[in-house]
This record gives C-alpha cells, structure tokens and sequence, in this order.
C-alpha cells in the first residue's frame, strides 16, 4: 500500500516536472524569438557616398581651377537581392557648370550568376566607362583620349540589361548583355562640322532602333589578376525622316540605313610582386568604331561629300605602388604613366590624329583619398580646330595637381 | 537588318553557351578552397586600394557587398565569403 502511495505521489511530482520544465522551455523560446525579432537585419539599408576631384590645370597658356567631378552616389539595398544606385555627376570646367545624371538604376540577383538591371547605367563597354572612370580609381587627373564623354564609345544610356559572373574551373568568366536607346548620328544640320559623329547623350529617341551591346571578361588565373575582355555594340543610328524634308535641294539625303558597329579589348592585370615589394597595375582598352558610309552635306561651300567613317581610341597605362614598404610614407606613394592616342574618320571635318601621354605621381592619404600630380603632353594633327584644348588634346603640355576623393 | 540579325544571333549564342557552360561547372573547389579573407585580397584591389574591414559596419558591407557583385560581376559565391570575412573582421 505503502509502496503504491509513494508510486503515485512519484508519478504526480514527475508530471509537474515535466509540466513545468515545458514551461520554462515555452519561456525560453518566446525569450529567443523576441530576440530574433530585435536581431533580425534589416531589409533595407541606405548610403549616401560619391566622389570628388578639383585641383589645378596649368598649360602654356592658362592656369585653371577646376573641380573636374562632385559625384554623389546613392545606394538603396532591400534584402540581399534589391540594390538600387544612383549617380548624379557635376563639373566646373573652364567656368562652365555642368549637371548629369551618371546613372539610375535597379539590379535584381535572379539567381547565382544572373543579375537583371534596368534603368540608365554605365555601358559596360569595355572596362573604363563602367571601372575607372572615378575619379579616386582612375590614377590620372585626367581620362585618356577618345575615353571621355565626348569620345568614341558610349558611357552610360536608358535600358536593360542580364549580367553576372562564374566560376568556370580555376577560371572566371563573366558577361553582359544589354538593349538601350543608343545613339544618334550628326546629320550636320545643326553642327556641319561634325556630321557624321555618333552622339550618344540622346535623350529623345529619334527611331525605334535600339542598340545592342554584350561584353565577356575572362580571367584565366586562379588568382583573379588578369582579366581580359571583349565588347560589341550595335546600333543604328539614323531617323527614318530625311533631315533636310522641305530643303529641295538636299532632301534626298537620308541616314535611315546607317549602321554603326562598335568593338573593344580590354585588359587588367593587378598582382602583388613581393620581390618589388608592391603592387603592378597595367590596363588598357582599344576601342573601334565602325560606321557605314554616308553622304554628307557641307553647308559652308554646298558641296556634297563622303569618307570611311572608322575612329579608334586606345590607352595603356602601368602604375606601380610599393605597398609593402616598412616606410610609412613611401607605402603611400604610387608612380603611373599612360599613352593614349585618338584617331578620327579622314575626310571629315572632324579628321584628326591625337596622341598624349602622361606620366603621374600619387600620394595616397587613404584607400580612396590621393594627391595626384600629372605631366600631360599632347600632340595632334589638326591644330586648333573644333572643341581643342589642351584638356582634350590639342598640341602642348600642361601640368596638373588635382586632389581625388571618395566619401 | 541582315547583320543586325546576324550579331544578334551571335550575341544569344554566346549568351546561351555561356550559361549552358555554367551550369556544367561542377569545379567549385577552387572557391570553396579559399577564405573570405584571401578572395578578399586577391579581387577589391584589381580595380581600386583595397578598403579594409573596418572602413564599414555590417550593414554598409552587406550593400557594398551587392554594389560590388552587380558592377564588377563578382561571383555569389566569392562575394558572400569576401562580406563574410569583412564583417567578422572589423
Ligand atoms: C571590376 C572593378 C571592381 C572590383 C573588382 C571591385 N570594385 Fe569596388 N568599386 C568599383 C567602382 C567602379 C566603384 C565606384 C562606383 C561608383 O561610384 O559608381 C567602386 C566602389 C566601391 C566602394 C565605395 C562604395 C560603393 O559601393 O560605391 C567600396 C566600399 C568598394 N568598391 C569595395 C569593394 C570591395 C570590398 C571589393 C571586393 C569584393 C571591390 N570593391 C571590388 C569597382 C570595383
């Protein structure tokens, strides 16, 4: 009987026991989800950064202050899928201000190695116009020659894109694969003396022709340091109307049927020497633009003419940064030198032969923070002339001392 | 319009063997094999100085992190261990 009760009364405290060690495991759990709420990340996170440089120009002729970019970039993130980014790009330049919109756009990660973008976005056109055009990565004060915004190539434009990159092996392969607005051709109507130019700040669209474009990058070491590149672009450049409608006399003229088509190489090649006790960085790009002949009107003596529409633009540049120096202020030093050249169609009014090179010596006060001291020396064929300067490349050299910055 | 149709083909025949040849890949090895902290050194310095861990918090790194994957066509793989490092590390 004995026996019985304390079987029982065994019994009953073991389901309190049990009772009550549920219960403060049901505490623990609220405890821990109440945690997990407080920790949980935060699905969507804000930055204001950007860019900035200005510093002096000093040429045979003149001495200038500029602020060559004041870039500010905003960047949304929603999850770790959702980014949008948005640049706006501001210059004062020979007393001039000037305000863009670099870009804006949004990138959806579909799935690993697929990123699907919309919007306006840099042109992965080569490696410059979308990699080293800011001002704290370019290593220059200045952009190569045909490189710029008025250059052969487009640099950032309205439409949609698929990117992404893999492992392939020990290698890396990555591409992309886009349809934008593209540009328009110079008719000569309004700038004679550049008619048959590609202008690629087309804002209103002047046909239903959209341009295409795709580059591959491939870097075959499994340490990432060379990646080598391939872009085309495609686009017709033409409106359907004949810009001379109701000039009898030119209205047979017509750049419907123009094509232009648009090739590139590019190359980087970042590696850590110990024996140099620092970094080697070489890149380059060579750009061509091919576009089909047409006829053009001069309006300065009526005459009518035509020429192979081929330019090309190319730079290579070197630096080297002893960043594993013991010295402290050597480490932060950086040596660079570039030579970029900028050919355009012979026969044009626009016809000419650039060349430049430009050697560079940097101090880094922070990763993306440098003192940059530039000796320019330019050479072209066509002496004065449409748009020269010595900013852009006309004959002489210039000193420049800019400072560059990321914030 | 024949050319145009000539490149476009090209351009989808690159496009599709290029993804066709990923899903093929079986070799993660060499990715698996690194850490954060090497794919780290090895791809922030090949086009701009290298920012160091504590240059940003968690968060910024995270947003960063999907920046840089977008714009120098990282891969998920390399970008993920890279953020992984930055952010245990500063
Ligand atoms: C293919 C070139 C390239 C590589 C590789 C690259 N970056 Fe960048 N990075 C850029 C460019 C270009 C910008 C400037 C973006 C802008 O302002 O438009 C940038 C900007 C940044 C910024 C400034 C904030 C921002 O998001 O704009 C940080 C921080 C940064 N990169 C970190 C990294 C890290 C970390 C890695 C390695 C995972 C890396 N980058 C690899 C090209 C690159």
């Amino acid at each position: 009987m004995k026996t019985k009760l304390i079987l029982i009364a065994f019994f009953i405290s073991g389901i309190n026991l049990l009772q009550a060690q549920d219960s403060t495991q049901a505490q623990i759990q609220s405890i821990k989800d109440e945690i997990a709420i407080i920790k949980k990340p935060v699905q969507t996170h804000f930055m204001l950064r950007g860019f900035t440089q200005f510093g002096f120009d000093a040429s045979d002729e003149n001495i200038n202050f500029n602020m060559t970019s004041f870039n500010p970039v905003l960047l949304w993130r929603h999850g770790d899928r959702f980014l949008i980014e948005a640049e706006l790009e501001m210059e004062y330049m020979s007393n001039q201000f000037e305000i863009n919109l670099g870009y804006a756009n949004a990138s959806y990660i579909v799935t690993k190695g697929l990123v699907v973008r919309a919007g306006k976005f840099l042109i992965p056109f080569g490696t410059f116009g979308e990699r080293f055009h800011p001002s704290w990565v370019n290593k220059f004060a200045s952009q190569p020659l045909g490189f710029g915004h008025d250059g052969i190539a487009p640099s950032g434009d309205l439409g949609i894109e698929v990117r992404g990159g893999f492992q392939l092996g020990s290698s890396k392969l990555n591409y992309s694969l886009y349809a934008v607005n593209g540009p328009r051709i110079k008719d000569g109507t309004e700038e004679p003396e550049e008619a048959g130019m590609l202008m690629f700040k087309n804002e209103t669209e002047n046909n239903n022709n959209k341009a295409i474009g795709t580059r591959i990058g491939i870097l075959p070491l499994s340490n990432s340091s060379l990646e080598i590149g391939l872009s085309a672009y495609y686009a017709a450049p033409g409106s359907s109307h004949s810009p001379f409608e109701g000039d009898p006399l030119n209205e047979d003229l017509n750049y419907e049927n123009v094509t232009a088509m648009l090739t590139a190489v590019d190359l980087s090649y970042v590696k850590i020497i110990s024996p140099l006790m620092g970094i080697i960085d070489i890149k380059g790009q060579y750009s061509l633009s091919n576009i089909s002949n047409a006829v053009y009107y001069n309006p300065e003596d009526t005459s009518r003419y035509t020429f192979t529409n081929e330019s090309s633009a190319y730079y290579v540049q070197m630096a080297y940064r002893p960043a594993l120096a013991e010295n402290q202020i050597l480490k932060n030093f950086e040596i660079a030198g570039r030579y970029s050249a900028y050919t355009t169609p012979v026969g044009s009014l626009w016809a000419d032969n650039k060349s430049q090179i430009t050697v560079g010596l940097n101090y880094w006060l922070s990763w993306r923070t440098v003192i940059k001291a530039n000796y320019q020396i330019n050479e072209s064929s066509m002496s004065g002339g449409h748009g020269m300067s010595t900013m852009t490349g006309g004959n002489g050299s210039m000193f420049q001392l800019h400072i560059a910055a990321g914030f | 319009m024949k050319k145009l149709n000539y490149i476009l083909g090209i351009i989808f025949s690159v496009f599709i063997s290029v993804i066709a040849l990923q899903s093929c890949t079986t070799s993660k090895a060499v990715i698996t094999g690194k850490s954060g902290a090497q794919l780290w050194g090895e791809n922030c310095v090949r086009c701009h100085n290298s920012p160091s861990p504590v240059d940003f918090t968690d968060e910024e790194w995270k947003t960063i992190g999907l920046h840089m994957q977008v714009r120098a066509n990282l891969t998920k793989e390399e970008t993920e261990k890279i953020i992984e490092f930055l952010s245990s590390a500063n």
